[in-house]
């Protein structure tokens, strides 16, 4: 299928980037490119993406293609596919309950709809990872899942333990009441932990510190170090003030999402997280808001000082180690998911649009000739 | 004694030549020097400079001298700064909300040009020094627009560049409070409200120039009057005279002789509405008509058709596509805010695909780019828009014309805006690399001849 969609749009117009060598019985895959956006972090150069069943074989500028390899020319920029930290994409009304406040065994993987709209949108702005969470409507929301946008692949179907810190959490009528409440329940909940409990208390799984005001971030970090717990937490735009806490706690932080008029505060606690060293991705939050805004929160943060190699970790390899997926996805390395995005030009300028995006290997995208 | 005094004022004279002079008004005589400035859209020098003075831009060319009291300043790339067609930057919520807005409703009355400083300041950095801004957002008649400049503090003559650059009206504009948009009926109601607006601008028009006239034949009748009156004064005299005994001798009361004269003719009515409405209908003010459906934009279109002196320009136009033939004909601009929205809540017929902007352009309609009206602080995001814009498709040499001598154009005030050419105001960039892209780092920013943006501030 990938083939013929390949010789069709080579044959279909004589200006088409991508040039298929026909060869039927061949599962390599080989895509060369003007620019190819490696994990050192050094200038993008020209190079080859050596692709077989789905995972990177090979990667860099010295790559022979082999014989019988179906080979892809790209004039612009080959990187990584990017990753959202926070969505609820093809999920949105899911995970929450208005009687019971603890909700530890609620999947988001087994609630999504990978049929929605909502990952054509974020494939087509070069997201091919999102993190789905539980909306944070809950003391604990259970689990959110790491899932790619083409396919209904699960990459972890337990990504992190969502963990309520905002007032969103709270429920006049449904216990617990208060802020204080709360933590204690939470408290109660690690004492002497159970199942995904448990598991969270071992570092086995991420939590996911849903906050939303400064006093919520604080108690946050408070809770994380008082049970050793690993993860990150959501609620940037307070986060800043903080960025020293989160790093003595070795938290990380999940950004925005963002939306065009963005508060310079909210940006500049991105830039607070940087220089403290704290690793960051960013959120979505789709259906409310379009999957573009990933890229256009990365370009804000430019705007406002944030080093390209920073904001490019942000978006891709920062991300899946925050999605506890870094030896699946989030940089073109030997070995990872051949998730790949190929751009028309920069990534990080919004003028660039993605031409081409796989999926596990698979076309999974392709603009219009 | 005396002469030590005159030496220390003529000192004093050239230390203040020597020192880079800022005027009383603020502006200042500024020497940028570019390696690339981009004069006007698809014009450019290399390794050139430009000269400001009293606010104006007084020189350009490759050859010219940096004067003494000139502050010298540089970069890779120097082009005209952008202009928001469609802001909300320093117009209360009040004012912005105001539901009771007519069409005489002037925005520039409700602008706070105190208001949001720290967003003036950040819009500014991003390279944006000019706004349109409209009052009246939820209203089906918002009024008239205003292109004002983003710096704070400046003298009203230079914070306001158009006092009324547009006329804004909508179809199917969602009323405060409600969520859904107006049913189909209420939506045909707005669309002949809109064109009967301009029926009404010209019905004014047309009465009162007829006014003009007949006052003008009446005057000259009155005057003929007056002067076969003046001829005759001796013989009307002797008549009155004469009448007057016959009527003693015979015991009548005398009657005087009453000449009839025309009535004056009355002009119309006077409606400070109409009046703006006549203005929109003869051109001098643009028409911005809100309409995203496409067959309200082509109800718009037909029915508007025979006001050929109207200028008219689509805002919106999520459904425009389908009819960029007419609009390419009629050369009818669309304004868009081409700003990713998510699909909750969203409503199919008046989100725009992120497309239109390219699509539009290539089908040949003029375009203007703006943040949406709403938001103070998205103004500052005009070139992120616009970036946003060129990856769906939309060439980057467009885009960056669009948001610089296309805006001044269509607010008519490409003769102090938009270019870089002298004579024209000093709105100027300094960036790191070409506009509106990732690598653009906005450098230096002239506005009004001040310079409102260094590195580091």
């Amino acid at each position: 299928m990938m083939i013929t969609i390949l010789a069709l749009s080579a044959a279909a117009s004589p200006l088409a980037t991508h040039r298929a060598i026909l060869a039927p019985e061949s599962r390599l895959l080989a895509i060369r490119a003007e620019q190819v956006v490696l994990p050192d972090g050094g200038a993008p150069a020209r190079g080859v993406i050596l692709i077989e069943d789905g995972r990177i074989a090979a990667v860099g500028p010295d790559v022979e293609v082999p014989e019988g390899a179906i080979l892809v020319e790209h004039r612009g920029t080959a990187s990584a596919g990017l990753v959202a930290l926070h969505s609820y994409s093809g999920s949105p009304s899911e995970m929450f309950d208005s009687t019971r406040s603890v909700l530890p065994e609620a999947r988001v993987s087994l609630a999504f709809d990978p049929a929605n709209p909502d990952f054509a949108d974020a494939l087509r702005a070069g997201i091919t990872s999102i993190v789905l969470t539980p909306i944070p409507a809950s003391l604990c929301g259970g689990t959110s899942a790491l899932v790619k946008t083409s396919g209904g692949v699960v990459v972890r179907g337990e990504a992190q333990l969502s963990l309520g810190f905002s007032s969103l959490a709270l429920r006049n009528n449904r216990f617990p009441t208060s802020f204080g409440g709360a933590v204690a329940e939470l408290d109660r909940l690690f004492e002497e932990p159970e199942g995904v409990f448990a598991r969270a208390a071992k570092r086995e799984i991420p939590v996911l510190l849903e906050a939303s005001s400064r006093e919520d971030v604080a108690r946050a970090i408070a809770f994380a170090q008082r049970h050793e717990l690993t993860g990150a937490i959501s609620g940037a735009a307070w986060a800043g003030e903080l960025a020293e806490k989160i790093h003595s706690a070795e938290l990380s932080v999940v950004c925005g999402p963002w939306r065009i008029g963005e508060e310079r505060r909210d940006l500049l606690a991105v830039l607070a997280l940087e220089k403290a060293g704290v690793p960051f991705g960013f959120a979505i939050d789709a259906p409310a808001n379009h999957p573009l805004m990933l890229r256009a929160g990365a370009a804000m943060c430019l705007r406002e000082g944030l080093g390209r190699a920073t904001a490019w970790r942000a978006l891709t390899s920062d991300a899946a180690r925050i999605a506890g997926a870094e030896d699946r996805i989030g940089s073109l390395s030997k070995g990872l998911d051949a998730d790949i995005v190929l751009w028309s030009g920069d990534p990080l300028d919004l003028g660039s649009t993605p031409q081409a995006v796989y999926v596990d290997g698979k076309l999974a995208w392709k603009d219009k000739p | 004694m005396r002469a030590l005094t005159g030496w220390f004022q003529l000192g004093l004279c050239a230390a203040s030549l020597a020192a880079p002079a800022i005027a009383a008004d603020g502006s200042t005589s500024l020497f940028i020097q570019g390696k690339r400035i981009i004069l006007r859209p698809g014009e450019e020098i290399q390794d050139g400079a430009i000269l400001v003075r009293d606010g104006r831009i007084a020189a350009v060319g490759r050859d010219l001298r940096q004067p003494e009291d000139a502050k010298r300043i540089e970069g890779a790339v120097v082009c005209a700064a952008y202009i928001d067609a469609w802001g909300a930057l320093g117009l209360g919520q009040d004012s912005l909300r105001d539901p009771t807005t007519s069409a005489a409703t002037r925005t520039v009355d409700g602008l706070d040009p105190w208001a949001d400083e720290h967003l003036r300041r950040e819009t500014l950095r991003a390279g944006v020094t000019v706004v349109r801004v409209q009052a009246g957002a939820d209203a089906r008649v918002g009024g008239i627009g205003a292109l004002v400049r983003v710096a704070p503090d400046l003298p009203a003559g230079d914070a306001v560049v158009q006092p009324a650059c547009s006329l804004s009206m909508s179809i199917g504009q969602a009323a405060p409070g409600e969520a859904e948009g107006r049913d189909p009926f209420e939506r045909i109601a707005d669309l002949d409200r809109v064109v009967s607006a301009v029926e009404t601008g010209k019905n004014y028009l047309i009465a009162r120039t007829e006014h003009r006239y007949e006052l003008e034949e009446w005057e000259k009748k009155i005057a003929e009057k007056e002067t076969e009156l003046d001829k005759d004064a001796k013989k009307a005299k002797k008549d009155r005279e004469k009448e007057q005994k016959e009527a003693e001798e015979k015991g009548k009361p005398f009657q005087e002789k009453k000449y009839k004269e025309d009535k004056r003719p009355q002009p119309p009515r006077y409606d400070e509405d109409s009046e703006i409405l006549g203005r929109v209908a003869d051109g001098a003010i643009p028409f911005f008509v809100q309409a995203n459906r496409s067959s309200e934009i082509r109800g718009l279109l037909t029915g508007t058709a025979e006001h050929d002196r109207l200028r008219l320009v689509v805002v919106g136009g999520a459904e425009a596509l389908a009819c960029s033939r007419m609009l390419a004909e009629r050369r009818i601009p669309v304004l868009l805010a081409p700003v990713p929205r998510g699909r909750l809540g969203s409503n199919e017929e008046e989100t725009a695909p992120l497309s239109l902007a390219g699509d539009l352009a290539r089908a040949g309609v003029p375009l203007l780019l703006g943040t949406g009206g709403e938001d103070a602080g998205a103004s500052r995001d005009l070139p992120l828009v616009a970036a946003l814009a060129i990856g769906n498709g939309l060439e980057r040499s467009k885009a960056f014309e669009i948001v610089t001598l296309g805006a001044a154009r269509a607010f008519d005030a490409s003769d102090r805006l938009g270019s870089l050419e002298v004579g024209k105001a000093a709105e100027i960039l300094v960036l790191e690399g070409d506009p509106l892209t990732a690598g653009a780092g906005v450098r230096y920013v002239v506005s009004a001849g001040r310079l409102v943006v260094e590195p580091g501030n």
